[in-house]
């Protein structure tokens, strides 16, 4: 939490304070007006007094008043909203590894539903591109808020075929997306980077434009075979997690179709949201007035006011 | 019947018999009591021949024993006898201290125990000198139990003790103590009754101030009403049976009256309790 004006909260605790001694030195002086009564250890132990009471009236007030100290003193708090201006490009293998069938139907297919899903939960407003990547790479749908028509292109990815070009994936995605706003980069592979760029190179750029790279490792842990090779399909998960770390992202394994819908679904939540210092003034200023009456009334229903 | 009467009814009565069996010893008195069916064993000079000769039955006079009494008090002068509701309970303590005092002859002597001494003897003839000692600025904290050990040690046996507290600090330890005094004397124990005995003033969130210290802020609500009547009855009953088991005679000392409650552990009525 940030405040606009520190010197009002400042001066407003010191304020407090001072009161809260005063009133603290007054009751002192009221003491000779408390109730005598001979022995005080047998009072609390035959009526068993609600002692609480009174400290949770005096910490209510404590708090109303805080609050709106807090409230005039101009906060803001970060909290997670939903982005206006985020941009996403989702960069899907299309190498040959994946027309591997140990996720049904087959990689590719899964990849093409979990994008679809994606595409579901993001925010409306978000824009959200498509990358094809194999040997090189290629945009499929430039960024666009026109979430019906992103879903369709999906049909436009190529088949899978050729080698594995992370690198020049992302670099494409870093060359176009915007300068500003909420920027995200979700990578969807099976593979081996083994062509174009050093992706690692390409993630820590994005890292320091704040923009992170989420990657979703697809494939069972036995792997497959790619189709027509005798190659097996392997997953270089160390890789994938060193891009997502080097760029602020994160990494999620999905060995079957649900849970690489399931992640890219929660991408989809994550994405549309970016942390923001939100004006909380008004939150503040209403809890410190609930909590001001609801002292009052409490005080007043248990005899202390007037 | 005065308190005196009553006092010097107990050191006729053996301990331990029941009522309507008094010994009657031939004594220096001459103020007539009584008349009552003779006992084989009475004084046969005691006999009445004209109450005789009317009743047909033997009758014997019982002539007051005119002898010198002890009259012993401890009241209780800590601050926690200076709470009441309308006024201190010390004042009514000291209303029954008068009326204690007020029972002597004149031939009796009278000491005040108090926290730190006994009153001199030089004192004996004038309670109010004792009673002005009561209760002073040096006087040092008031212990109930202190006290009456002090009383075991200096009174003489068959003495008349009177002693007034509200009786907090008394603890199950001094149960020994308190028959061994019942078995020596002729004691009386009047208990403070709690100011807030009929009904507790309190409701909301209120501070308490004790006057032996301590502090409080809490909410008394109808729960705590509640629970506070049953035990402050339970706590006088107890105390009160803790005397009575100990050959104590016993009484609630009232806030509205000292002399009065003083008179009502001798089975009296106000009117017939006489202060000084």
């Amino acid at each position: 939490m940030s405040v606009d004006r520190p010197l009002w909260l400042a001066a407003g605790a010191v304020l407090a304070i001072g009161f809260a001694l005063l009133y603290d030195r007054f009751q002192r002086r009221a003491t000779a007006r408390d109730l005598a009564y001979s022995n005080v250890e047998f009072f609390v132990a035959a009526a068993k007094p609600r002692a609480w009471i009174p400290r949770a009236l005096q910490a209510l007030w404590i708090v109303a008043v805080a609050s709106v100290l807090v409230a005039l003193s101009g906060p803001h708090l970060s909290l997670p909203v939903p982005a206006r201006d985020g941009s996403v490009f989702i960069c899907i293998d299309t190498s040959g590894s994946m027309a591997s069938s140990d996720v049904t139907p087959t990689r590719a297919q899964a990849a093409k539903g979990a994008a679809a899903a994606f595409i579901d939960e993001s925010a409306p407003g978000t824009k959200i591109g498509i990358i094809a990547f194999s040997g090189t790479a290629g945009i499929v749908q430039p960024l666009s808020t026109d979430h019906r028509q992103v879903a369709s292109s999906l049909d436009e990815l190529p088949l899978p075929n050729g080698a594995t070009a992370i690198g020049d994936a992302l670099k494409l995605a870093a060359e176009n997306l915007p300068d500003g706003g909420h920027r995200v980069v979700i990578l969807i592979t099976d593979g081996v980077n083994n062509a174009g760029v050093d992706p690692l190179e390409i993630a820590r750029w994005l890292g320091a434009h704040r923009i992170p790279v989420y990657t979703v490792g697809i494939g069972t842990p036995n792997g497959g075979l790619i189709p027509g090779t005798s190659d097996e399909a392997t997953i270089d998960e160390d890789a994938l997690r060193s891009y997502a770390d080097a760029s602020g992202g994160a990494y999620a394994r999905a060995e079957n179709a649900t849970q690489l819908q399931d992640a890219l679904a929660r991408l989809g939540r994550i994405t549309s949201l970016e942390r923001k210092a939100v004006d909380a003034s008004l939150g503040f200023a209403v809890a410190g007035a609930l909590g001001m009456l609801a002292a009052f009334l409490l005080g007043f229903s248990t005899g202390r006011y007037p | 019947m005065t308190i005196r009467d009553a006092l010097l009814r107990g050191r006729r009565r053996p301990r331990n018999v029941g009522a309507g069996s008094p010994t009657v010893y031939r004594g220096d008195g001459y103020e007539f009591v009584e008349l009552r069916a003779y006992v084989p064993g009475d004084d046969v000079r005691r006999i009445d021949w004209a109450a005789t000769a009317r009743s047909g039955d033997l009758q014997t006079r019982v002539i007051l024993e005119d002898v010198a009494l002890t009259l012993a008090a401890i009241v209780d002068s800590s601050p926690s006898m200076h709470v009441g509701k309308r006024r201190p309970m010390f004042c009514a303590a000291r209303e029954a201290l008068g009326a204690w005092f007020g029972a002597a002859a004149t031939d009796d002597r009278c000491l005040e125990i108090g926290a730190d001494r006994i009153t001199p003897p030089a004192l004996q003839r004038n309670p109010y000198a004792v009673l002005a000692s009561v209760g002073s600025a040096t006087t040092p904290p008031f212990d109930a139990a202190h006290a009456l050990r002090t009383a075991r040690g200096a009174l003489p046996r068959g003495s008349a003790l009177l002693a007034i507290s509200d009786w907090y600090d008394l603890s199950a330890e001094d149960d020994g103590l308190l028959a061994e005094l019942g078995a020596r004397y002729d004691c009386t124990a009047l208990i403070a009754r709690d100011p807030w005995y009929d009904e507790l003033p309190l409701d909301g969130i209120v501070r308490l101030r004790g006057a032996e210290g301590g502090r409080i802020r809490a909410y008394v609500g109808r729960r705590e009403r509640e629970a506070y009547r049953r035990a402050v009855r339970e706590r006088e009953t107890s105390t009160l049976l803790r005397f009575t088991n100990t050959h104590w005679r016993t009484g609630v000392l009232r806030e509205r009256d000292g002399a009065a409650s003083l008179g009502a552990a001798f089975g009296l009525r106000p009117g017939e309790v006489r202060a000084r």
